[in-house]
C-alpha cells in the first residue's frame, strides 16, 4: 500500500513537472525562475579591451538594477562575455560558438565598430535583439530588424564637434585621426561638417597605430598652425602622438570624439601632456539635458556593483558607453515585462513602445518603476541616464550632445550643450 | 619641400639615435649566443617602467638612465641564465629558443599591461623647449639623446677592439669551440654580454621615454620590430653596423611619414631590410661566422 502511494506520487510529480514544461514553452521556452542570459559581445582582450571595460562598466548596474527589481518575468538576468578581440576575424567564430551553446540567450549588447559589418547579420539572422555601439552611417539607414542603436552616428558627433569648434571661434582646424575602423568612423563626418560650417581643415594627418613614434606627423600639424585640433585615436597612439607635439611646443586645444572620453584614452592623454590636458581637452559626448531621477539610479547602480566592475569603478559613473549599454539593457528588459515574454521574437518590436514618448504614457526613470507602471497596467515612456530615447524607424535614437572638460580624476564637467536640433540643421553632405 | 626634406631627416637622426642604443645592444648578445631575443622589447618596458617608478622616488633625471639600464641587465641575466640557459642545455635549438623568447615577452607585457592597468604615464622629467637648428625642430634633449647613442658606439667599440674581455667576446662569436680551447672562460663571457645587453637594452627604453615623456605597457614593443631589422640590417655582432643600420632605418622611416603616411613609414623600413636579406641571406643567422648553434 505504502509503495503504491509512493509510485503514484511520483507519476503526478512527473505529470506536473511535464504540464510546467508544457506552460514554459509556450512562455518562449523558458521557465519562470530561472535565468535568462544577455550576452556583451565586444572585445574583451586585444588593444581594444577598454570597449569591454566600457560595456560591463554599464551592463553590470543595468543587471543589478533589474535583478534587485525582480528580474524579468520571474527570471533573473546573468551576463555572458563574448571575446571579438576587436577583431571580425575572431568575432565571427565567438558569435557563432555563442548561438550554438549559450541557452536563454534574449539579447546582445553589442557588437563595435569594428565587428558589425560581420556580426549585425549573423544576430539579425537569429532573431537575437542587439544594443549595438557601432558608428557608421551604413545603420542610419538601418533595415535589419533585431539591430537598435541607442548611441549617436559618427557623423552626428562630428558634427557636434564642429558646431562647438564654431561657437568657440576656431578658425583652423587640424583632423588627427588614427587608421583603426572605430576612429575613421567619425572623420568623414568631421570633414564634412567643416566644410559646411566654413571652417578651414587646414591639415587632415592619419595616426596608424602602434609606431613608435610620430614626431613627423606632429610636425605636419605644427606647419599647419592649427587654432584646434580634432582627433581620435586608441589611446597608446594618442598618448604618443600628443606627447611628441607637446615637446615640439605645437600643443593647441584638443576636440575629441565621444570615443576619446574614456578611461584609457584620458589617461593616456592626461599621461603624455600632464596639467595642459586639464585645460586643452574637450570631449564631444552624449548627456541627458538635465539630471534626472535615472542619473541617480545608474550611478546608484554602479556603486552597488562597484566590487564587480573594471577598475576604476569611478570612472564608469560618467562613462557615456556604459551609460548607453545600461539605458540599452533597461529598455530591453521593460520590454520584455510589456510583452510578458522573454521571447526576442516577441518582446524586439515592442522596445521602442516602452521609451518613446507618447501621448498618455507614464515617464519612468528606472527598470523598478516601469517595471511597477506596466503592472498596473499602465504604458510608459522609459526616460534613461542618457536622456529621452526616441527610436526612429530605422532603430536610432540619439538626443543632444555635451561639451565636457576632463577633471584630474577623469570626471567631466560641462561646457555646453550641442543640442540634436542644432546638429540636424547642419546641411553635411557626404558624411 | 627642401625643409620638410631636412626637418625628417633630423626627426630620423633622434628615431635612429633611440634605436641605435637598442640595436647594439641586441646585436651583441645576438651575434654571440645566436639567441634571437624577442623578449627584448618585453624587457625595454620593464626597464621604462623602473625608471618611471624610480623618478615617481626621487631619483630623477638622466639618472634614470642607470636605473633602467641596471632594471634591464639583471632581467636579462636572470631570463638568459635561468631561462635561455636550461632550455639550451634540453636541446633545444634556433627557432625553438625564438618561440621561448617570444612567449616570454608575452608573459612579460601581459604581466605589465595588468599591473599598470594598461594606463599610459606622463614621464616629462627632462622637459625642454623646441628650438630651430636650420630647418630641423628639436629640443635640447633630443640632442642628448643623439649624444648618448654616439657615446654608447665609441664606448662599445673601444670595450671590443682595444679590452681583453673585448677581444674575448669577438673571439666567441666568431669561433665558441676554438675560443673555448684557447683558455677563454666562455661561461663568464656569457654573462657579461647578458648584462652589457640587458643594460644597454634597459637605457633604450629609457631613452625612449624621455624623448616621449611617457611609459605604458606597449613601450618596447612598438621598438622591437626595427631594433631586430637594425641589427640583422648591420649584421649580427657588429654595433657600428647596428648604428648605420638605425640610421637608414630611422631615416627612411622618417622621410616616408613626411611625404607620404605613417602607414607606410616602417614598411618602408622593413622593404629595406628584405632587399638587404635578399643580397645577404646569411645575416639572419647571427654570428660573424656564420655558427648556427646556441652558445650559452
Amino acid at each position: 500500500m505504502h509503495v503504491r502511494k509512493i509510485r503514484v506520487a511520483l507519476v503526478a510529480c512527473g505529470v506536473a513537472a511535464c504540464a510546467m514544461a508544457v506552460v514554459a514553452a509556450a512562455q518562449g521556452g523558458r521557465a519562470a525562475g530561472g535565468k535568462v542570459t544577455v550576452a556583451g559581445v565586444i572585445a574583451l582582450t586585444g588593444s581594444s579591451d577598454f570597449e569591454g571595460q566600457n560595456q560591463v562598466g554599464g551592463l553590470y548596474p543595468a543587471i543589478y538594477a533589474i535583478n534587485q527589481a525582480g528580474g524579468v518575468n520571474g527570471d533573473q538576468v546573468v551576463f555572458k562575455g563574448v571575446d571579438t578581440r576587436g577583431d571580425p576575424a575572431d568575432a565571427l567564430p565567438a558569435v557563432q560558438q555563442m548561438l550554438a551553446t549559450t541557452s536563454n540567450l534574449v539579447a546582445v549588447a553589442g557588437p563595435d565598430t569594428s565587428s558589425a559589418p560581420t556580426i549585425v547579420p549573423v544576430l539579425n539572422q537569429a532573431k537575437i535583439p542587439m544594443m549595438a555601439v557601432a558608428g557608421e552611417s551604413v545603420y542610419d539607414r538601418n533595415t535589419a530588424p533585431y539591430f537598435w542603436r541607442l548611441f549617436p552616428p559618427d557623423a552626428a558627433n562630428g558634427t557636434a564637434m564642429v558646431l562647438w569648434a564654431k561657437r568657440k571661434g576656431y578658425k583652423r582646424v587640424a583632423a588627427v585621426f588614427g587608421t583603426d575602423s572605430g576612429s575613421q568612423g567619425d572623420k568623414p563626418g568631421v570633414i564634412a561638417s567643416l566644410k559646411a560650417l566654413h571652417i578651414q581643415l587646414v591639415a587632415n594627418v592619419d595616426l596608424t597605430p602602434t609606431q613608435p613614434t610620430y614626431l613627423s606627423s606632429a610636425r605636419k600639424v605644427l606647419a599647419a598652425h592649427p587654432d584646434v585640433i580634432m582627433t581620435e585615436s586608441d589611446a597608446t597612439t594618442a598618448g604618443t602622438f600628443f606627447g611628441e607635439l607637446k615637446s615640439l611646443g605645437g600643443l593647441v586645444p584638443i576636440i575629441g570624439t565621444e570615443a576619446t572620453f574614456t578611461s584609457p584614452w584620458l589617461t593616456a592623454v592626461k599621461g603624455a601632456l600632464g596639467s595642459d590636458f586639464l585645460t586643452d581637452y574637450t570631449g564631444l559626448i552624449t548627456a541627458p539635458s538635465k539630471p534626472t531621477a535615472a542619473v541617480t539610479e545608474y550611478r546608484h547602480a554602479v556603486t552597488a556593483v562597484k566590487g564587480q566592475e573594471p577598475k576604476p569603478w569611478q570612472s564608469y559613473l560618467s562613462n557615456p558607453f556604459s551609460i548607453t549599454y545600461y539605458d540599452g539593457m533597461i529598455a530591453v528588459a521593460l520590454a520584455m515585462v510589456a510583452t510578458h515574454s522573454n521571447d526576442p521574437k516577441v518582446f524586439n518590436t515592442a522596445i521602442p513602445s516602452v521609451t518613446n514618448p507618447g501621448k498618455g504614457k507614464k515617464i519612468v526613470y528606472t527598470f523598478a518603476a516601469g517595471k511597477a507602471a506596466l503592472a498596473a497596467g499602465k504604458h510608459i515612456e522609459y526616460v534613461g541616464a542618457t536622456g529621452l530615447i526616441n527610436f526612429d524607424k530605422w532603430h536610432n535614437s540619439f538626443g543632444n550632445q555635451e561639451a565636457v572638460k576632463s577633471t584630474s580624476s577623469l570626471k567631466p564637467v560641462s561646457l555646453g550643450v550641442v543640442t540634436a536640433q542644432q546638429i540636424q540643421a547642419v546641411p553635411v553632405k557626404g558624411a | 619641400m627642401g625643409s620638410t626634406l631636412v626637418s625628417a631627416i633630423g626627426f630620423g637622426v633622434v628615431l635612429a639615435s633611440i634605436i641605435a642604443v637598442a640595436a647594439m645592444g641586441f646585436t651583441i648578445q645576438f651575434g654571440l649566443t645566436n639567441v634571437l631575443n624577442l623578449s627584448f622589447g618585453a624587457v625595454m618596458t620593464v626597464a621604462a617602467f623602473s625608471a618611471y617608478l624610480a623618478n615617481e622616488h626621487g631619483v630623477g633625471g638622466w639618472s634614470g638612465l642607470a636605473v633602467g639600464g641596471l632594471a634591464g641587465a639583471v632581467l636579462t641575466l636572470v631570463l638568459g641564465r635561468g631561462i635561455f640557459k636550461p632550455y639550451a642545455r634540453r636541446g633545444a635549438h634556433l627557432f625553438e629558443m625564438m618561440m621561448v623568447t617570444l612567449g616570454l615577452s608575452l608573459v612579460i607585457n601581459y604581466a605589465i599591461q595588468a599591473i599598470s592597468h594598461n594606463n599610459i604615464y606622463q614621464f616629462a622629467v627632462l622637459p625642454s623647449r623646441p628650438f630651430q637648428l636650420g630647418s630641423i625642430l628639436i629640443t635640447h634633449t633630443q640632442l642628448v639623446i643623439v649624444f648618448i647613442s654616439a657615446a654608447v658606439l665609441v664606448a662599445l667599440e673601444s670595450l671590443l677592439r682595444l679590452t681583453k674581455i673585448g677581444r674575448a667576446l669577438r673571439a666567441m662569436a666568431a669561433d665558441p669551440e676554438l675560443a673555448r680551447a684557447c683558455g677563454i672562460r666562455t661561461g663568464r663571457i656569457v654573462v657579461l654580454t647578458w648584462l652589457l645587453s640587458g643594460f644597454l637594452c634597459g637605457m633604450a627604453g629609457v631613452v625612449y621615454i624621455i624623448n616621449t615623456q611617457s611609459v605604458g605597457y606597449t613601450t618596447g614593443q612598438l621598438f622591437l620590430p626595427l631594433v631586430v631589422a637594425a641589427a640583422i640590417l648591420g649584421g649580427a655582432g657588429s654595433p657600428l653596423g647596428a648604428v648605420l643600420a638605425s640610421l637608414i632605418m630611422g631615416i627612411v622611416t622618417e622621410v616616408v611619414a613626411a611625404f607620404g603616411s605613417d602607414a607606410y613609414s616602417t614598411v618602408a623600413g622593413f622593404g629595406i631590410l628584405v632587399l638587404v636579406l635578399l643580397s645577404r641571406p646569411g645575416s639572419v643567422r647571427g654570428g660573424q661566422s656564420g655558427h648556427t648553434q646556441l652558445t650559452l
